[in-house]
């Protein structure tokens, strides 16, 4: 070798950089730049599909809905619409619509969540804990339609098992009260300039995310990334508008790309900020639109469960279900098999799965304060994506930076930026 | 070569691929399922090819736009293993999108496909998956180590296989000698095999 290597290798997780879930991301580093990304996942492999293939169809949905704990809903209704699809089961036209309200709200809750923890990772808990307190509204009206915070418990095969109370949304029902669902989005309607105002107008968060983390159009569409981490660079891709599910083919909506809103489409984590909150006002108008067109009928098309299990039985073919969740796409392929109580296959693929390669071009040539932003600018979610028992996990590593030091040199660098300003 | 343009419909998609793949395809089926109060149709194709015409089909695909792939799903289908890709064309285009669901059965006794890393980069992810839970060997493939499974896990083993080189039963037969040296496998125990 002519030339010496000077790069050195940082594992960081599987006790985590940006998130409080394992994994891991192996650097190469020269100097402070990062020249290699690989990320190791797999420390939480639980092996969810195997479990649902010694499982009947109808027991699998508690079981779906536990693969994640922020989309919980997202996972329900991809399951039950594949087994929908593979037994040729229509749900009914308001379980379509009740569906779609739970889908958005989760949208706002997810959201809003993923807008407190990028501020943390950049050293502003004062806008952690603003967005996590306003985010406690949406997590009240979920409860009470479903009566869970997080589990909610509310899909079934053939639709859902809890009706939306007419008081909850209709105003001559109740002239008296005003409706819980148009109060919580007229709730976050006030707020929403103050949040754009904190992420998008403050000069020191700008400096954090401007021209960090970039993913071109063409690497987003080469390495098939979905959901807000490509929009922000200008791809249309969203399932809702491409491909209707539910009931969002009788709404009415837009890609949300950065170019709408008179930004460049530059794919980076301020790109990705502005999408994200962008989608939030989209679900509030979305809901208002689902409000107004539901139309009032049974919420179950199959309410006899038993009859239910042996169609199921006697079902045969293969179903998929594909939906836009807060993350991006995501997919599950059902198959059904003549004779056979348990489902036959059952493949589960959550957003992070698929922007997991996008995390190498957008850590090239960054910083190593900067690992927090990046790591959590995809909004990752390691509960979907790894799916799978805890056999042994190494946290012996002596170079590994732990999660408080990764977050001190985040904290620090916003500062010394900051010093530039002040 | 005459452009084409996009987006194509339902049919149109079905006579493109007959046209680009011939006798390849072994079967074609297009389906359309209306949701919603305004009856908005989800396309989709289900297509099953030969394992030497697969990457011919990718190639296709891959002449419209960019393809997006979401995930490819894998079974044991007693004596084959079928992989199913999920590819979707046409997105951009509101309400137009297709899913292409692209089948190919692997032999067991050579589980063996090419890649498609070099047509589309995103597939990486998926192609090291297969690998380690179905035992398919990926031939090309530019990285080949384990992706979800821990390294303790034994080589020879893949969890979603239903024959002997599937999984054990994970229950323990501690009381029984005889069960405890020959495990039932966990594909007999899900089909019922046992009690017989």
């Amino acid at each position: 070798m002519s030339k010496k290597d000077t790069t050195y290798e940082v594992p960081i997780g599987p006790i985590h950089p940006a998130l409080k879930e394992p994994f891991m991301i192996k650097f190469r580093l020269d100097g402070e730049t990062i020249v290699d990304a690989d990320p190791h996942p797999g420390m939480n492999h639980r092996g969810i599909e195997f479990m649902g293939m010694h499982r009947n169809p109808l027991k699998v949905i508690p079981l779906s809905e536990r693969i994640c704990g922020i989309c919980s809903i997202v996972h329900q209704h991809m399951y039950t619409s594949a087994v929908e699809h593979a037994a040729g089961i229509e749900p009914t036209n308001r379980a379509r619509y009740i569906r779609t309200i739970m889908m958005e709200l989760e949208r706002i809750h997810s959201h809003v969540l993923w807008a407190g923890v990028a501020a943390h990772e950049i050293g502003f808990d004062t806008h952690l804990h603003f967005t996590w307190k306003i985010r406690e509204k949406v997590m009240d009206l979920l409860e009470d339609i479903s009566g869970n915070r997080v589990n909610y418990s509310m899909w079934t095969v053939g639709g859902v098992r809890r009706d939306i109370p007419p008081k909850m949304y209709r105003r001559d029902f109740s002239p008296k009260m005003y409706p819980k669902i148009q109060n919580t989005l007229e709730y976050y309607e006030k707020l929403y300039d103050k949040l754009e105002d904190i992420f998008l107008g403050d000069p020191s968060i700008r400096l954090r995310t401007r021209n960090i983390g970039i993913l071109t159009e063409k690497e987003a569409l080469e390495l098939c990334g979905v959901g807000p981490t490509v929009r922000a660079s200008g791809v249309k891709k969203d399932v809702r508008i491409d491909q209707p599910y539910a009931a969002y083919g009788d709404l009415d909506l837009d890609y949300v790309i950065p170019s709408r809103f008179g930004y460049e489409n530059t794919g980076d984590v301020f790109s990705k900020t502005l999408v994200r909150l962008k989608e939030i006002l989209q679900s509030i108008d979305l809901i208002r639109q689902c409000v107004k067109q539901m139309p009032d009928e049974d919420i179950d098309s199959e309410p006899k469960k038993a009859a239910l299990l042996n169609k199921l039985k006697k079902a045969d073919g293969e179903g998929i279900g594909r939906i836009e969740a807060p993350r991006g796409e995501a997919l599950h392929y059902v198959r059904l098999k003549e004779g056979l109580e348990e489902l036959d296959n059952w493949k589960v693929r959550a957003s992070t799965y698929n922007n997991l390669a996008t995390y190498a071009p957008m850590f090239l040539g960054e910083q190593i304060a900067d690992i927090p932003i990046i790591a959590a600018c995809i909004d990752p979610c390691i509960g979907c994506m790894d799916r799978a028992e805890i056999v042994e996990i190494n946290t012996g590593e002596k170079n590994s930076y732990s999660h408080e030091d990764l977050h001190k040199l985040s904290v620090r660098k916003t500062k010394d930026m900051l010093g530039d300003e002040l | 070569m005459k452009e084409i343009e996009l987006p194509l419909e339902l049919e149109e998609m079905k006579e493109y691929l007959e046209e680009e793949l011939g006798d390849g395809i072994q079967e074609i089926d297009t389906e359309e399922i209306k949701k919603g109060l305004k009856n908005t149709p989800m396309k989709l194709i289900w297509l099953k090819v030969d394992r030497d015409d697969f990457r011919n089909a990718v190639k296709s695909i891959s002449k419209l736009q960019i393809p997006h792939l979401s995930v490819t799903s894998g079974s044991d289908r007693g004596d084959v293993i079928e992989l199913i890709y999920h590819f979707s064309v046409n997105y951009g285009f509101p309400g137009d999108e297709i899913s292409v669901n692209l089948k190919v059965h692997l032999p067991k006794d050579d589980p063996t496909i090419p890649t498609i890393t070099d047509l589309v980069p995103g597939a990486i992810t998926t192609e090291r998956e297969k690998q380690e839970f179905l035992g398919v060997e990926v031939v090309d493939i530019p990285d080949s180590r384990r992706l979800w499974l821990d390294e303790v896990f034994p080589e020879d083993k893949y969890p979603w296989r239903w024959d002997d080189k599937g999984m054990e039963d994970q229950s323990r037969y501690v009381h029984d000698k005889e069960e405890a040296a020959n495990p039932p496998t966990a594909a007999n125990k899900r089909r019922g095999e046992d009690d017989e």
